[in-house]
């Protein structure tokens, strides 16, 4: 077996850590090959190098059937036969599958560079007869094909030309979004593309997908490769052992939950989306993470609970107010306080200060008399400024101006502020760095202390380790396990979040 | 290679002190004499300076004041009810049409009618209000874009018009008491070294009171401060427990409200009712809202605009007397270009150079990097965030 791809000694360093380090990699000719690894242990940071999204640290050196590519240059990997498939698919939905596909691949032009439309919808029916897909209507928009329709035309449009220049098809997380069943038809086009001859680079969270799929298995864990192996060669129980690695221990609680209490935060039978049925509950003074691998539904546990998105059933009590169904004032008026997890696009509005930032979940606090006090704004900015240790220029600076962490931590201020009696953070350290997110642990810890209910929703394993006292674990969407005390480990999170792959799926 | 490039390493040296935020703020001359902030009073300044020193009859252009000053209380007032839904990124477009709704109403009525001149005026106020309440509907119920949606009420607005009246131009329709109402007058002054006396109605004042209102609401209340929120980020404002489309509903019916206040003055002032009224003062209206927004802070506000709508129109009537015949080709092109030049000038101000980061969609574990630029100047504000509809929506 010849490589087609070898990388060595790839790193790459972000402000605050290390995504990759001294990374190496083997890929054979026509093989599928995984690239399995926890959040955070490199995998989507290699891809994006590949594909030039990323530029590497100096010193790697990579080779492509024999010749040598330059990491970061994405025009160069596709003119050498690198393809992607990116799990957003990228494609335009309001388009239909051959304006999709043309826009990839190029438009077939006639004289005078008019679109020769017959050639383009001939071009993307055989792609995807090609793929097994012949069903696809080609004329509606792709917003209305199924899932593994839709996968089946960035396929087709990553594949154009393939031919002539064949190397290696890059799939990332190509089932995250996908039912089942779309999965297993996913897996004949799959299947179909090896037949070929086709080197694929398959990213998944899905260990069940990995066995079913995959010639060969590399294991990330904290920007090295731990080991490639041929997937025969191992069992799941051994792949997340050497995906886990290591274990983390709990950092010293201050809080504690009072048990005898009333839950503050009561949620029953709520379904939606990827949800098909969660029931939760938070004691005053507990923190509960939530953990699930993507697509498991625990994505849409915060915006459900908060109002950000509608639910189609079910129902959130705080601390004895039942709350109406997608209303984020009703639930701040309860008492909930939430910061999303988009910050940029569901948190901070970027030319507003920061005290105005700080102080819109409240701003009638600061208004007395017919009069909104500015001064008493900025020194209570000021005051929160000082306690959250944000980085900022002034309380008059637009938010905007400030960095990831900084902004997360005046997100957090706009809801500490409301003093609330129940806490969801969702996501609240993602893309930021080492010592913000360390603040930011602190501030969960302080807010339980302080008679809160928290409730944290992370892909982070280590960090709901280190925050929670429990943490309950969803696949399929719904809580299938509970993790408290010492059972606590990010192993067993892990653990449960992929052991149970199978049993749902199927 | 090299864009992105030039990206990680900056954002890694910046990123190592923790406090990876940039303000480069261009301190120049511009900003030292608050020409970024006060460009219009300065141009302002400089009109009555030149016009003033150098027009050859000197009493014609004192005269001009008074008539600059109270006509353009119906810009003023047009262009206020502009800003108002453009605060919590909504456009009215309507407001022209609304304008001479109640302008059309309230002459129609006094003509035909044995009722006081004042029920016009009410019933006027009422229609645009309604006409507000109904934009406000299909902008937050039916999702309609609200660019669309009060393009298409101004049609709609103009065709109700039609059908109240067939067209020609009503004069002389109100009784003296309801003129006096608008028209007496409130203060006069003696302009010094002339005997040019420039008299303001009440009127002039109705409007100044409605501007001080605006301000006061948009400047001093909570309900102010969540208008802006929801201009800047709708969806962060309203996880924040605003009430978003409340606010976009409200301010269309204010909006409507004070461009039917603007027909009202316009009746009082002229007297007159004529099919050209109303729609063709929409471009000065929003242009002097983009111009005001570069004015005193850094984004649309009261008196801003108020400052914008008088530079124009004195900078306008200055450039008319000098070149009577001109002035037809002349006014559009000082409007135009006044407006360019004055977001230009605003635009160059401090560039806040930002590295935002935002999970990636997958497993995010490590944080793309974007470099953003944003100009937290006034124009840009208006001009990037809000000027450019969403058609999607």
């Amino acid at each position: 077996m010849s490589n087609l791809l070898v990388v060595r000694d790839l790193t790459k360093s972000f402000p605050g850590q290390v995504a990759l380090d001294r990374f190496d990699i083997e890929i054979g000719e026509g093989r599928t090959h995984a690239l399995v690894g926890q959040n955070g242990s490199g995998k989507s940071t290699f891809i994006k190098i590949l594909a030039g999204f990323h530029q590497p640290d100096p010193g790697s050196t990579a080779t492509l059937a024999g010749k040598t590519l330059h990491l970061g240059d994405g025009d160069e990997a596709e003119a050498a036969g690198v393809r992607f498939v990116h799990q957003d698919l990228g494609l335009v939905d309001a388009l239909n599958a051959v304006e999709n596909i043309s826009m990839g691949a190029g438009y077939t032009t006639g004289r005078f560079g008019r679109i020769d439309w017959k050639a383009d919808r001939r071009r993307a029916a055989e792609g995807l007869e090609a793929l097994g897909f012949g069903d696809v209507n080609i004329d509606v928009p792709v917003a209305m094909l199924a899932p593994s329709q839709k996968t089946a035309v960035a396929l087709t449009r990553a594949l154009f030309e393939w031919e002539q220049n064949a190397h290696l098809l890059v799939l990332d997380e190509p089932t995250a979004s996908l039912p089942g069943a779309d999965v297993e038809r996913l897996f004949s086009a799959i299947r179909l593309l090896k037949e070929r001859g086709v080197a694929i680079l398959y990213v998944s969270h899905h260990l069940d997908e990995v066995f079913e799929i995959a010639d060969d298995v590399s294991v990330l864990r904290d920007g090295r490769r731990v080991t490639t192996m041929p997937t025969e060669s191992l069992d799941h129980t051994r792949l997340i052992e050497l995906m886990i690695g290591h274990k983390l221990e709990r950092i010293e609680h201050h809080s504690s939950a009072q048990l005898d209490e009333a839950a503050a935060l009561s949620v029953e039978s709520i379904r939606g989306g990827t949800i098909t049925n969660l029931d939760l509950t938070v004691r005053p003074g507990e923190v509960v993470g939530v953990a699930g691998i993507t697509g498991s539904g625990r994505e849409l546990v915060a915006p459900f609970i908060t109002g950000q998105t509608p639910s189609d059933d079910g129902s959130v009590v705080v601390c004895g107010t039942p709350l109406p169904n997608y209303d984020p004032n009703a639930a701040i008026q309860a008492g909930l306080a939430f910061v999303p997890a988009d910050r940029a696009s569901q948190g901070i509005i970027p030319l507003e200060s920061v005290s105005n930032n700080l102080t819109l979940a409240d701003v009638e606090r600061n208004w007395r008399g017919g009069r909104l006090r500015h001064a008493e704004e900025r020194a209570e900015t000021g005051v929160w400024i000082d306690r959250l240790q944000i980085k900022t220029a002034g309380t008059e600076i637009p938010i905007g101006a400030l960095s990831g962490g900084n902004q997360q931590k005046v997100l957090f201020g706009r809801s500490l502020r409301l003093v609330p009696r129940v806490l969801v953070l969702d996501e609240p350290t993602s893309g930021i760095d080492v010592k913000a997110k360390e603040q930011i642990l602190q501030l969960i810890d302080e807010a339980a202390s302080s008679g809160a209910a928290v409730l944290v929703v992370s892909t982070d394993t280590d960090e709901l380790v280190q925050a929670a006292h429990r943490i309950v674990i969803m696949v399929g969407g719904t809580v299938v396990a509970e993790l408290s005390g010492d059972e606590m480990t990010t192993e067993n999170v892990e653990h449960a979040q992929l052991q149970s792959t199978k049993a749902t799926s199927a | 290679m090299t864009m992105t490039d030039t990206t990680a390493s900056d954002d890694a040296t910046a990123g190592q002190g923790d406090g990876d935020e940039e303000v480069s703020a261009t301190s120049s001359w511009v900003n030292r004499i608050g020409l970024d902030k006060y460009s219009g009073l300065y141009l302002l300044g400089a009109f009555f300076i030149f016009f003033g020193l150098t027009e050859d009859n000197f009493l014609i252009w004192n005269g001009s004041i008074e008539f600059v000053l109270t006509q353009e209380v119906i810009v003023v007032l047009l262009a206020l009810s502009f800003l108002v839904p453009l605060t919590t990124g909504t456009f009215d477009l309507s407001i022209g049409a609304s304008m001479a709704l109640s302008l059309v109403i309230v002459n129609k009525m006094a003509l035909e009618t044995d009722l006081p001149d004042g029920v016009g005026a009410i019933v006027g106020m009422l229609a645009c209000l309604a006409i507000g309440a109904i934009n406000g509907f299909i902008v937050v119920r039916l999702r309609v874009n609200s660019f669309i949606a009060t393009l298409g009420m101004s049609q709609v607005i103009a065709a109700l018009i039609r059908r109240i009246h067939d067209g020609g131009n009503i004069t002389n329709a109100f009784g003296d008491s309801y003129i006096d109402f608008g028209k007496g007058s409130l203060f006069s002054f003696t302009w010094p070294w002339s005997e040019t006396v420039i008299e303001l109605p009440y009127y002039f004042f109705f409007g100044l009171i409605v501007a001080a209102g605006i301000w006061y609401v948009l400047e001093h209340t909570p309900t102010g401060r969540k208008m802006f929120a929801t201009g800047g980020n709708p969806e962060a404002a309203r996880l924040s427990g605003v009430k978003t489309d409340r606010l976009a509903w409200g301010s269309l019916i204010a909006s409507a409200g004070i461009a039917g206040f603007a027909g009202l003055i316009y009746s009082w002032k002229f007297a007159t009712y004529t099919s050209s009224v109303g729609p063709p003062l929409l471009f000065t209206a929003v242009g002097a809202v983009f111009f005001g927004a570069s004015q005193l802070k850094g984004r649309p506000n009261v008196w801003g605009t108020v400052i914008a709508v008088y530079v124009l129109a004195f900078g306008i009537k200055g450039i008319g007397l000098r070149y009577p015949r001109e002035i037809d080709w002349i006014q559009p092109m000082f409007e135009g270009l006044v407006l360019i030049i004055a977001v230009a000038v605003a635009s160059r101000q401090a560039v806040v150079k930002v590295n935002r980061r935002k999970p990636t969609s997958t497993d995010d574990e490590t944080s793309r990097e974007i470099e953003h630029e944003v100009q937290p100047s006034p124009a840009t504000t208006v001009t990037d965030k809000r000027s450019i509809p969403d058609l999607t929506d």
